[in-house]
This record gives C-alpha cells, structure tokens and sequence, in this order.
C-alpha cells in the first residue's frame, strides 16, 4: 500500500491533531495575495484555470510554465499535503521521474528521497519470494531508476518553488471554487478568498481539486464506483535505528492478527506501515495513538524506540468517470478516478495526467494542432484509468478475499508460490504502476502509444544527452528521431518538413555511420551501448516519431507520405 | 478448448484424483482442489484456452438435456 488519501481531509485534519506527541512535518506556507479582480472589480477571461494545487495540479501548471502558457491555479489551502502533518503518496515511478526531471525538480527529488530495488513478500514467518529491480531490463533504459520513495509534499513544494520560477502560472492560495457554470463560449468561476468573492472566465478549467470534486455534480459528470471494505490503519513512524531499505509486504502478519502489512521506506529516516483492519473495524478508533502503539510493539518488539510522525485511517473503494472531459473542464488525478492505494497507481497516474494535457492545451492555445487534440486526452487518459482501476481491483481481491473459496485460492497460491515459481506470478501485493500504453487514441498510429524511457545518447560533440533533453530542445513541438543512413530525397523532405508544420527532425547514427542531416545525435550512451533505439521499440533503418510527453507517436521505416499523415494525425488535423 | 477425448488413460485419472483426496477434511479437499487447479492452469498456460476452460465449467446443461443420450463417439468405451 504505497499512496494514501484519508477518505475525508477533515478526518485526517483532526488525526494529525490528535496526535500531538508525533512531530509531524513542517509544511511551508504561501501567503495569500489579493487578485486584481478584488480591486478592479472586473472580469478576465484565462485560457487556463486549474482547480487544485495537489500533486497532479502543480505538475500540470508547471508543465504549462515551461511551455510558455499563462495559466491561473486556484487553492483553497495555503500549503502543501494536508494542513498540519501528513504524507500522502510516497512511491514515484520511473516515468514519473522522467516527468520531473523535465521539469526541473529531479535533481532536488534525487537528493532528498530513497531509490530502493528490493521487494520481500511474507506469509506468516516465511519469506515467499523477492524481487529485485536491477534485475528488470526494461526498466534499465531510462536515466532514473525504478522508483524513487518520498513523501508527496515534498515533491509539490518543489514544484511550486520552480513554478514560482517560471512565471506564467499565477498561484493563489486560499481561493475556493465556489460556483461554476459554462456555456458554449467560456466558463465562469467564482472564487472565495479571505479578501472577499470574485469571478472569472476560463477558455479551459481543470479540475485536479481531488475525489471530493464539486465539479462533478456542477458538470453532470457520471461515474462509475465500487465502495470497498478492505479498511487500514496508516503509521509514519521514524525509528532511531533504521529498517532496511527494502519493500516489505505481509500477506498473512502474525503480529496483525494475520492481516496484511505493508513497510515501505520515505526520506526523513520515516517508515509507511500500512496494517489491514479487520471488515468491520472502525478506522478511527483502530488509529488511535494506543492502538497503534500496540500494533508497532507487537511488529518490532518492546525495546525498539520509534516516534509516530503521522497516522491516518483509510477505507479503499475505487470510482472513475465516465468521461474525462465535460465541455471545458478536463478532469485529472483523483477527480478522474479513485483507485486502491496497491502499486502506487493513484498519484503517478495524476502526474501522467497532467503531462499528457500539458503539451495538447499548449499545441493548441500556440495555434499549432486543432482544438480537436485535447479530445484525445479523453481517450488516452480514461484508458489508463480503467486500467488502473481494474488491477487494483485484482489486488484487493487477493488481499481481501470476500469468502471461503476466494481465501481457498488464495491459501493454494501461496502455498504454491513457496515451492514453485509459475505460482509466484499468482501473489499479488499490488502490481507497480507503470506508463500505461494508449490502445484506444485517436492520435495514435497502431504502431504508436507506447511510452519512450529516458534513454542517453552522445550529443554530435561527444557530451551526454537523454531523450528528455531533445524534448526540452523541441520546445513542446514533435521529434522525429529517424536512425541509420538517409537518402538525399529524406534529408529534403524532413527539411520541408520542419518548415510546414511545428516538428523537429535529428538523425540517430549507429556505430561508424556518417551524420547526413544538420541535427544528429549518436545512440551510444556512457557505457557504450545504444539505447536509444531500444527506447523507441524500433529496429534498424526506422523512424520514431515521438511526442512531447514521449510517448510514441507512430513508427515507420522510409521517411514519404506516412510520416507527414502520422504528423497530422497526431496534431488532431484527422 | 478440446471437447473430444483427450485423456490417456480417463479412468485412473479420476482413480488418483479421488485417492487423493481420501482422508482429506473439506478444507483440506478446498486446498488440493484450488491447487490442482492452478497447477494445471499453467500447464495449459494459453488465456483463451483457460477462458474457454472456465466458461464451459460454469456452463451447466439444463435438466433436460441431462437424461439425453450422448452422442456415439463420446459414450464410455467398456
């Protein structure tokens, strides 16, 4: 159990306060400053105005900023996390990473979180099986590991320090979304501030204000929900001698009444201890300070010192919209879907979210695509959702078998998976989250959809250079990566091809091949192996046409006519 | 999925899976049978196959069709 969200802030806002023995967190606090509508006392209309600033908000004004679009985020706190002391997610995936580190934040989010590879799963005293992700080719191609383990504030309030940076987003805190309404022109806003109430218009609104949205009741939006009865108990504890860095389930913990148990490690010296509850607990009296003094005693023992930071109550249940877009609000992260906190599936999908509609609303507000694009992040974006929602589904079927022949299966596949290793692909603690692949996409060729790994190469002057780095350089237009030697007829056409329309062309040379075209890199990375290829999932004389949120367009082999339809078709021209 | 006769010997399969489950509680019988059948899932390993393998377990024929008689070639061999 890897992200959390307390099923009310209030609930968890009185929990932090109840225990007032833990340290908590400092959260840093951003002051509230009084629009110019409160003074003028006239309207303006925005392009942009995000409602949120939790994870996936601030990913996606932040993307916007580095893009060179004006956006306006609304808040209705003045910090980050929940108010008081909380942690939220804790487990950020390699795309994820790759998304940050776009952004600028992954030098600060290297330094401060914990890069873990080991994973033990236990039932009972046993251990059942381990993995290692150094051991995961795929996830070797890319210039961020894995995963990398923090607590989400950390990570918002390095993006509002680069946003802040930046300039073009205006962040306002204590600004509560109160009314809203659209027609066919604009949407109308209106925003309660501790200086008063004012109204403004929006050309697109998203919502990222989490699972307790207003928007979806104001929209009509319509969803699909699953309540669920699988209720935990969430410790941050600091201990002062440290566990191993390593992930740790239980399925069966003796010291839980043989309930699941999730250790997982978060910068701070801090551990996440996740105890399942029994069906018919209550969550808030099983996350009282002696109850969970008990449990962590009967976890480590009498003598082990350890100080509780934060708890939280949390019952899983999943839901997902419908539609993802409403007219002009585009919903993201948990206004999209509500999953169970298993593989860390809730706030990286958010992240994706965002990066995905970021580099779409700036392609189109830049005159660069048709407003028909953003149609795609619909398609693109309710896949991963369902997806996501479907396997955390079959996790909390396993760890919360709902009768006798359900635990019967489960009781063979553990017993299984101690003698043989087919059966270990039976366990499941939670499938880590992945970049979903888009089946479904209008913009996508066939070919296309899947996401590109943060692969390094050789700059033409011999420095290092990763994927991230020709996206920064395309400044939100497409790339197309073309490998191996051009014929004169290629080199022009992808000449003409930049003139026409907002797409960037480098050459990938192999060993001993001659660079044809002004703009060439090497695929040979610090160790001299080529990655890069691999990255694009083509082979040979290819070409990989890559978008800003690199993911793959399309790929195919002579640079004619399919590469100019798979342009506009990613550009939503049909 | 395969519906015609496939088993080499049918008769002392049914012999060993009745075996061994004597002496078994119906917990314990809940447990080889659930292990059984993962075992054999993965022999199979195909998802359409193991779909269609479930479809067919869940697809019991109706009272009627019970007392018909089978065609020729799938009536037990003495």
């Amino acid at each position: 159990m890897l992200k959390t969200s307390a099923p009310n802030p209030d609930e968890a806002l009185s929990k932090s306060d109840e225990f007032a023995q833990g340290q908590g967190y400092a959260l840093p606090e951003y002051p509230f400053v009084a629009p110019p509508e409160l003074s003028t006392g006239q309207r303006h209309r925005y392009p942009v105005v995000i409602v949120g600033g939790g994870i996936t908000g601030l990913t996606l004004a932040c993307s916007l900023a580095r893009l060179g679009v004006q956006a306006v985020l609304l808040d209705e706190d003045n910090t980050v996390g929940f108010k008081g002391a909380s942690s939220q997610g804790i487990c950020y995936t390699q795309k994820s990473l790759e998304i940050f580190d776009k952004l600028g934040i992954y030098p600060a989010i290297a330094k401060k979180g914990i890069q873990w590879n080991v994973g033990r799963t236990f039932a009972g005293d046993e251990e059942v099986y381990s993995f290692d992700l150094r051991q995961q080719s795929s996830l070797n191609l890319s210039a961020q590991p894995p995963f990398i383990n923090i607590q989400q504030f950390y990570i918002e309030s390095y993006l509002v320090e680069r946003i802040h940076a930046l300039g073009q987003v205006d962040l306002r805190w204590k600004s509560r979304v109160s009314a809203f309404e659209q027609n066919t022109d604009f949407a109308t806003l209106t925003v309660e501030t501790p200086a008063g109430s004012y109204q403004l218009e929006a050309d697109h609104v998203i919502d990222a204000s989490g699972a307790h949205t207003p928007f979806h009741q104001w929209v009509g939006a319509t969803q699909q929900s699953q309540p669920g009865d699988d209720r935990w108990c969430i410790a941050d504890v600091r201990f002062s001698a440290p566990l191993p860095a390593e992930r740790h389930t239980w399925i069966e913990a003796p010291f839980n009444e043989n309930r699941a148990v999730w250790q997982h490690l978060m910068a701070d010296n801090v551990w996440r201890l996740d105890y399942q509850l029994a069906p018919n607990a209550d969550p808030d009296a099983m996350s009282s300070p002696t109850h969970v003094r008990a449990r962590l005693q009967r976890q480590f023992g009498d003598d082990v010192a350890f100080e509780i930071v934060w708890v939280g109550p949390y019952a899983s249940r999943s839901q997902c919209l419908d539609q993802l877009r409403v007219g002009r609000v585009f919903f993201m992260g948990d206004t999209a879907k509500v999953v169970s906190p298993f593989g860390a599936r809730g706030g990286n999908t958010g992240v994706a979210d965002a990066d995905n509609l970021a580099w779409k609303l700036a392609a189109v507000l830049r005159g660069r695509a048709s407003p028909a694009l953003l149609d795609s992040y619909n398609e693109e974006r309710l896949e991963a959702a369902q997806q996501n929602v479907r396997v955390t589904h079959r996790t909390t079927r396993f760890l919360r078998p709902a009768n006798d022949v359900e635990r019967s299966f489960r009781n063979a596949a553990i017993s299984l998976a101690r003698q043989h290793l087919f059966a270990r692909a039976l366990v499941n603690t939670g499938r880590m989250a992945v970049a979903n692949t888009y089946t479904q996409s209008h913009i996508c060729d066939a070919t296309g959809g899947q996401s590109v790994p943060n692969a390094a190469f050789c700059w033409a002057d011999g420095s290092q250079g990763t994927v991230n780095d020709l996206l920064l350089w395309a400044e939100g237009d497409l790339l197309v990566l073309v490998f191996g030697q051009l014929s004169a007829g290629a080199v022009q056409r992808l000449k003409q091809l930049a003139l026409h329309a907002p797409v960037r062309s480098v050459q990938v040379l192999g060993q001993g091949e001659r660079p044809q075209a002004r703009e060439h890199v090497r695929d040979l990375n610090a160790r001299g192996i080529g990655h890069l290829q691999g990255a694009c999932h083509v082979f040979g004389h290819a070409w990989a046409l890559v978008r800003p949120d690199a993911y793959l367009a399309a790929t195919g082999e002579a640079v004619d006519s399919d590469l100019i339809a798979a342009v506009e078709k990613t550009l939503g021209l049909h | 999925m395969k519906t015609t006769l496939n088993f080499q010997d049918a008769d002392a399969f049914y012999e060993s899976l009745l075996d061994a489950h004597s002496g078994l509680s119906r917990e314990e019988s809940e447990l080889l049978n659930a292990r059984l059948i993962l075992i054999m899932a993965n022999q199979l390993g195909d998802s359409a196959q193991l779909q269609a393998c479930i479809a067919a377990a869940r697809q019991m024929a109706p009272p009627s069709a019970r007392s018909a008689p089978l065609p020729r070639e799938a009536q037990p061999v003495e």
